[in-house]
């Protein structure tokens, strides 16, 4: 059932998504580096770890290194 | 030697030549050309001398044409300091069998007890490579290893995304296994066993391993010239050893709440109270839901997360994270950085166990399943060189604090210090450059 839900907002997201966007040549400001989601990968690594050892929840955003550094 | 031999032969002077002096430079050249690199030396250090790491990252990537690249990450971590056992404050100091079973540790009167025993160095490796496979689809895959002292991991991942509505709409779908082998020191405790005198390690067995699988869906949609949001589903399921071999429940008196005294054996060193290792299920499904987006305003940048998780350890947690990147002239930026964290405590969480009581079939007095919030405020610094380098820094405040969930506190426990609140400093300087 679960599976089925998440199909579902999948596939309506994908169709409601469509219409939103911008043209190639409207992409000038999305194209710079400091509009990129993923800006300072090594930020957002090392406090993964960081959090991960501190806190119960951790990941989220993308698949972390490997380790544990629990302490 | 024939005209037409000279010809040749001139021919293959200048191709000689040619590579000796000119195609070799050039090779190296464009070798470089093809590297970047974004390294980080990070220091992260507690307050009351608890933890404190020092860790050095090197990321780096090369372009190997055709949107096809190598990502190579290499982090060293060196960790030292004391870290909160579990056990409670008692009004009398307390001594403790180190996890090694070798020697005790001991804890003054009225302090949450930590065991600083901890010495650590961990060396991870991640080798990704990411490469366009059909027209608007990608695939990434990767490997993963990672040592400790006490801890091996070896992980392996696979990611696809596929580009939809003018590459406006990006969905992508990616799995990932790892499987982990734990050999603490002094053994693995047996669930709830008893801490035992130095020397005597009947409560401990050997190694042990555990196995995680995570899924990721996503899908990333570009709104409108200046924005773009994530949207992430996750899913992890870990099965295994999953408890914390150092960390301990103070067992107590169910009237005054105290630790129920013991004496080592004749002539041996051990602890003076009872204790008892914790024991935590043997799987953990955890699901994640993640939201962000980045919005310009003509040259400021706003970067705003927000994370739901749940498990059915019963833990839920909400994460909300904001950074706003301004610009100073064109080579400088300044940028604040606020982050909040909040979760319940898991199910079996114990802040002690009650003497006479039958055990559970789980307990854990880690604070980190505990109901906890936790502030971070930061800022960072980056210049960027003419060259294209940047320059940065980032200094940044944790600040974790915690509650004991309502019930548990007993007799003499709520008058003294519960919770091992922490503040934490984080400092940080990065370089990332091109060859």
């Amino acid at each position: 059932m679960k599976r089925i839900v998440t199909v579902c907002l999948a596939a309506g997201m994908l169709t409601g998504c469509a219409g939103i966007g911008v043209d190639p040549w409207d992409r000038g400001v999305l194209a710079r580096d400091d509009m990129q989601l993923d800006a300072y990968p090594i930020d957002a690594s090392l406090d993964d770890h960081i959090y991960f050892s501190k806190e119960a929840s951790s990941g989220g955003r993308g698949f972390g290194g490997g380790g544990c550094g629990c302490n | 030697m024939s005209k037409r031999d000279t010809t040749i032969g001139h021919a293959v002077a200048a191709a000689t030549c040619t590579l000796l002096g000119t195609a070799a430079p050039a090779l190296a050249e464009d070798e470089a050309a093809r590297w970047d690199f974004d390294t980080a030396l990070l220091y992260y250090g507690e307050d009351n001398d608890r933890v404190r790491d020092l860790s050095a990252s090197i990321l780096a990537r090369r372009d190997f044409d055709d949107d096809r690249y190598l990502n190579l990450d290499l982090t060293v971590d060196s960790l030292t300091g004391a870290s909160p056992s579990g056990a409670i404050a008692m009004d009398g100091p307390q001594t403790f069998t180190s996890p090694s079973g070798n020697d005790v540790y001991e804890t003054a009167a009225g302090q949450v007890p930590l065991d600083d025993t901890f010495l650590d160095t961990r060396f991870a490796l991640d080798v990704g490579w990411t490469q366009p496979f059909a027209r608007l689809y990608t695939m990434t895959a990767g490997l993963g290893f990672s040592t400790e002292y006490d801890y091996t991991h070896l992980g392996a991942n696979l990611g696809v995304t596929r580009d939809f509505n003018r590459r406006n709409t990006t969905v992508s779908a990616a799995v990932a296994y790892a499987q982990e082998d734990i050999d603490p020191v002094g053994g693995t405790p047996l669930p709830l066993a008893l801490m035992q005198d130095v020397g005597d390690d009947s409560s401990k067995a050997g190694t042990d391993t555990k196995d995680v699988l995570d899924l990721l869906l996503g899908v990333t949609q570009v709104i409108g010239p200046s924005t773009v949001l994530r949207v992430n589903y996750s899913y992890s399921d870990s099965s295994g050893y999953l408890t914390d071999p150092y960390k301990i429940l103070s067992v107590v008196d169910p009237v005054t709440g105290d630790t129920i005294e013991r004496a080592p054996a004749s002539g041996a060193l051990g602890p003076t109270g009872v204790y008892r290792y914790e024991a935590r299920p043997d799987s953990r499904r955890k699901q994640g839901l993640y939201a962000e987006v980045k919005h310009d305003f003509t040259g400021k940048v706003l970067g705003v997360s927000y994370r739901f998780g749940t498990d059915d350890w019963g833990i839920d947690s909400h994460t909300l994270d904001a950074r706003l990147r301004w610009p100073i002239g064109e080579f400088n930026y300044v940028e604040p950085h606020l982050r909040y964290y909040t979760q319940n405590a898991a199910d079996f969480y114990r802040f002690s166990l009650l003497d006479g009581d039958p055990l559970p079939s789980f307990a854990s007095a880690d604070a980190r399943l505990a109901d906890l919030d936790g502030v971070t405020l930061g800022l960072k610094y980056g210049h960027r060189t003419v060259s294209g380098s940047e320059w940065n820094a980032r200094v940044e405040l944790y600040q974790q604090s915690g509650n004991v969930p309502g019930g548990q506190l007993i007799g003499n426990q709520s008058r003294r210090a519960v919770f091992p609140d922490l503040d934490a400093v984080i400092v940080q300087i990065g370089y990332r450059f091109k060859l």
